[in-house]
């Protein structure tokens, strides 16, 4: 049904968007744009400012400024047919039955009525819930009414998809059905946005990330970039006195961690991080401890993960937005 | 335009598939129908003869009861035959029926049917004469009818309760009641100038017993035949003419309503005038009942979807104001398809009944097929949904829960009450002050003007209120265009109405 091309369409692109609630600036002057074909990751703390933006996106509200670009259009609603959006809040009309709500999203996304029912089912088999079709969907538990959900917002093989935190009360065998549909749709040369704060999903999902927080894009990037955005860090574990690492050029921050995995063997040994400076060399510390007689009881070199690079940047303020 | 259609197609095939929707549809044609036909069956079968065992102890009471039963009953089978002679009788030769007291002076029906026979149809079936009422059983052996009352009702006492049947013609059936008329009657008599107090201590005068307290039909026989008796006797002790007496009751002075309003030649007023005068109140309470019912299924049905969250996803597909038009039209022909059975039913019934009891349904149907009764409420069923749809439209976007929804709708309740409460006052003077001022009020324009138009309502107002409803209905769906759109995304508490109004100005 689609005989656009996608890659020689920018899906997204958002020029110093600004929403304003009355004082309260719920987005501030975020531009982005996004690559076809990708698997962008939209993170946030909670009360970001994330699903503000993808309503803007979406046309379903309107920036106080700035300018977006849906699939080359001003509007949204011009390329409504195009588009794939499964909401934050989810809902589904209770006494329908599965295979009529998908197919009902679908007409609405202007399939014809035939093809969309035969959509529908085909979508419900694929995906097991193929004894639910002809059931009404408050038969369903919560994670496969999310699924008939996630179907309906894909049913029209859109070009580009907006899910808004697609793995929220998802079982993990579920949250990986879900991570294989996202995946087979960028292998078709869609685009799918989607925001999360569990950030497993987007290292694991995402070729890009853009992270907001209240309401200003605060990284905007690969993974690996984003990973970039912190110091590297070492962890030893010992006994002794660490003292000459501290003195190391490369070093630029020692602290100590709490141990908490030690119950079963009692130790007395701490944990100890280390950040090191840009382009510093994790060889040199193991190197300095073997000249000092400091015994390691372990040595860890380790990337970043996604969710220190979010606590980092969004620091206090994720704290301050989880208690809210 | 198509995503409307696509919108409304889902509200009317959801709506349609629930239980309320066809309970709703069936039900008042339903009413209608059973309203018409239960007297008409409870007549014919419901009520089986009832039995009763009547002892008249002075012996100078009995005959006069049972005539007055079996004039009654006379009655029935007269007007039995009467609607068996229109619909089997050749209609070229319809001879008058003959008054009841010719019919049964002339044998009844027996023999009226032995002269009627020549001018039935052919293949008219025989004729059924309708079962008594009542029948008299004799006391049950052993019992005589010279004992004393406490005997009498000791020894009927099980009968009367159900727990003994009593045998008449040599079948065993219940006995319904027992008249108990004593020795001594005519001392018991009250007459006017005597102002002594009846003895209360004893069950004076004739006794009626039964179990059977909300069927007093045999019990009013009793009395009145009873009582016409005694005063017929009392003429004749006094020695005044009985029958002079009769005659006199009889006179009166002939007494018309005329129409000036009418035609000279037609001004007397028919059945059908007094039935085109209230016609209307009747369309004004199924107006108001169905838009109404109507509104409150819309107002649900946005709140719940708002609850939901699935105005999201839709949102993402159609415009609020396509929504919105869609919810308008999805529900509102749900409406009208409910409406439009009711007055398919009622025609239907009223064709199908104009033929027996002609008195009522027949010129009923002749005033809707000839008034613009119909056509106007369609016009008013459109006019009135559509403003109150838009109100409740706009109520429902800016309401989380129906709870809060519903306190609201207290209010518009209580609006929409004015036009039920002055229904039965508006016919009495159509073109009066009340009925003037309310009609000018867009909210009530429908009902009040529905409820004047049999009455020749001045063009002036016909028109103008009807612009002026027509204005008000646009500005309602252009406001609550306006307040849907912010509205139906809006969580938490209500807006306030100052904060609605700065709505409007976006």
């Amino acid at each position: 049904m689609n005989d656009h091309h996608p890659e020689n369409v920018v899906p997204l692109e958002l020029h110093g968007v600004t929403k304003l609630f009355g004082n309260f600036r719920a987005v501030d002057d975020v531009s982005f744009s996004l690559p076809a074909g990708a698997i962008y990751g939209f993170l946030g703390p909670n009360g970001a400012g994330k699903t503000t933006t993808i309503r803007m996106i979406l046309e379903i509200i309107k920036p106080t400024s700035g300018s977006i670009s849906v699939l080359g259009h001003a509007s949204a609603l011009k390329v409504r047919q195009r588009i794939g959006y499964l909401p934050e809040e989810k809902g589904l009309y209770k006494k329908m039955k599965n295979w009529a709500v998908i197919a009902y999203f679908a007409t609405l996304k202007g399939m014809n009525r035939k093809a969309a029912k035969q959509r529908a089912f085909e979508l419900l088999e694929r995906y097991g819930l193929k004894d639910f079709a002809n059931q009404p969907t408050e038969a369903l538990s919560k994670g496969m009414g999310q699924k008939v959900q996630m179907l309906a917002s894909i049913a029209h093989d859109p070009e580009f998809v907006i899910l808004d935190e697609p793995f929220s009360g998802l079982d993990p065998v579920n949250q990986q059905v879900m991570e294989d549909i996202i995946r087979d749709m960028a292998k078709r040369g869609r685009t799918v946005l989607f925001s999360t704060h569990v950030m497993q999903h987007a290292e694991r999902l995402c070729d890009r990330i853009l992270l907001l927080a209240k309401g200003r894009k605060i990284f905007d990037g690969t993974v690996g970039e984003a990973k970039q955005t912190i110091p590297r860090r070492v962890r030893v574990e010992t006994e002794d006195d660490i003292a000459p690492l501290r003195e190391l050029s490369g070093v630029v921050l020692v602290r100590q961690l709490e141990t908490t995995n030690s119950v079963t063997v009692p130790t007395t040994a701490a944990h100890w991080e280390l950040e090191l400076r840009d382009h510093a060399d994790p060889q040199a510390i193991l190197q300095t401890c073997f000249a000092r007689g400091i015994r390691l009881r372990s040595f860890n070199q380790s990337e970043p993960t996604l969710h220190e690079v979010f606590m980092r940047l969004v620091g206090p303020d994720a704290k301050e937005a989880t208690f809210r | 335009m198509k995503y409307i259609w696509l919108v409304a197609w889902r509200e009317y095939a959801e709506n349609a598939k629930t239980k309320g929707f066809w309970l709703g549809m069936l039900l008042v044609p339903a009413i209608i129908f059973f309203s018409a036909q239960v007297p008409i069956w409870l007549q014919k079968k419901g009520t089986p003869v009832r039995h009763y065992v009547l002892v008249d102890q002075s012996d100078t009471l009995a005959a006069v009861v049972e005539a007055r039963l079996e004039r009654a009953h006379q009655k029935r089978v007269l007007g039995e035959l009467t609607d068996y002679v229109r619909k089997h009788g050749t209609a070229t030769n319809a001879a008058p029926m003959p008054s009841l007291d010719q019919f049964m002076s002339q044998g009844g029906a027996t023999n009226y049917l032995e002269k009627l026979q020549s001018r039935l149809k052919p293949d008219a079936p025989p004729f059924k004469p309708p079962r008594r009422d009542f029948q008299s059983a004799p006391l049950p052996a052993g019992l005589s009818k010279d004992a004393n009352f406490a005997t009498l009702v000791e020894k009927l006492r099980p009968y009367l309760r159900g727990e003994a049947k009593i045998e008449v013609n040599g079948q065993r059936v219940p006995l319904s009641a027992a008249i108990l008329i004593p020795r001594d009657i005519e001392k018991q008599i009250v007459r006017p100038p005597d102002k002594s107090p009846r003895p209360t201590n004893s069950a004076a005068g004739i006794e009626y017993w039964s179990g059977n307290l909300a069927d007093n039909q045999l019990r009013d026989e009793v009395e009145q035949s009873v009582n016409m008796e005694i005063r017929r006797r009392e003429y004749l002790s006094r020695g005044l003419d009985a029958a002079a007496i009769r005659e006199v009751e009889q006179t009166y002075a002939p007494f018309a309503s005329l129409n000036p309003k009418k035609e000279a030649g037609q001004e007397a007023v028919k059945s059908v005038d007094v039935i085109k005068q209230w016609m209307p109140s009747a369309f004004v309470y199924l107006l108001w009942v169905s838009i109404f019912a109507i509104v409150q299924m819309l107002l649900t049905n946005i709140v719940e979807e708002k609850s939901n969250r699935i105005i999201e996803v839709l949102l993402s597909s159609v415009t609020p104001g396509e929504l919105m038009m869609g919810k308008l039209v999805g529900i509102g022909a749900v409406g009208l398809t409910m409406v439009g059975s009711w007055i398919l039913a009622l025609f239907a019934i009223l064709i199908w009944k104009s033929g027996e009891a002609a008195s009522v349904t027949g010129p009923l149907l002749a005033v809707l097929q000839s008034s613009p009764l119909i056509p106007m409420f369609s016009v008013y069923f459109l006019f009135g949904f559509v403003m109150y749809a838009a109100l409740i439209l706009a109520l429902g976007s800016v309401c989380n829960t129906l709870k809060e929804a519903q306190s609201y709708m207290g209010v518009i309740t209580m609006l929409m009450m004015v036009p039920l409460m002055t229904m039965t006052f508006i016919p009495k003077d159509p073109n009066g002050v009340l009925a003037r001022v309310l009609s000018w009020i867009p909210i009530y324009t429908p009902f009040i003007m529905m409820n004047r138009v049999m009455a020749d309502p001045p063009w002036f107002d016909l028109v103008g209120t009807a612009v002026l409803l027509l204005v008000t209905t646009a500005g309602a769906l252009w406001m609550a265009a306006k307040v849907f759109r912010v509205g139906i995304l809006r969580t938490g508490q209500p807006p306030r109405i100052l904060e609605m109004l700065r709505w409007l100005r976006r």
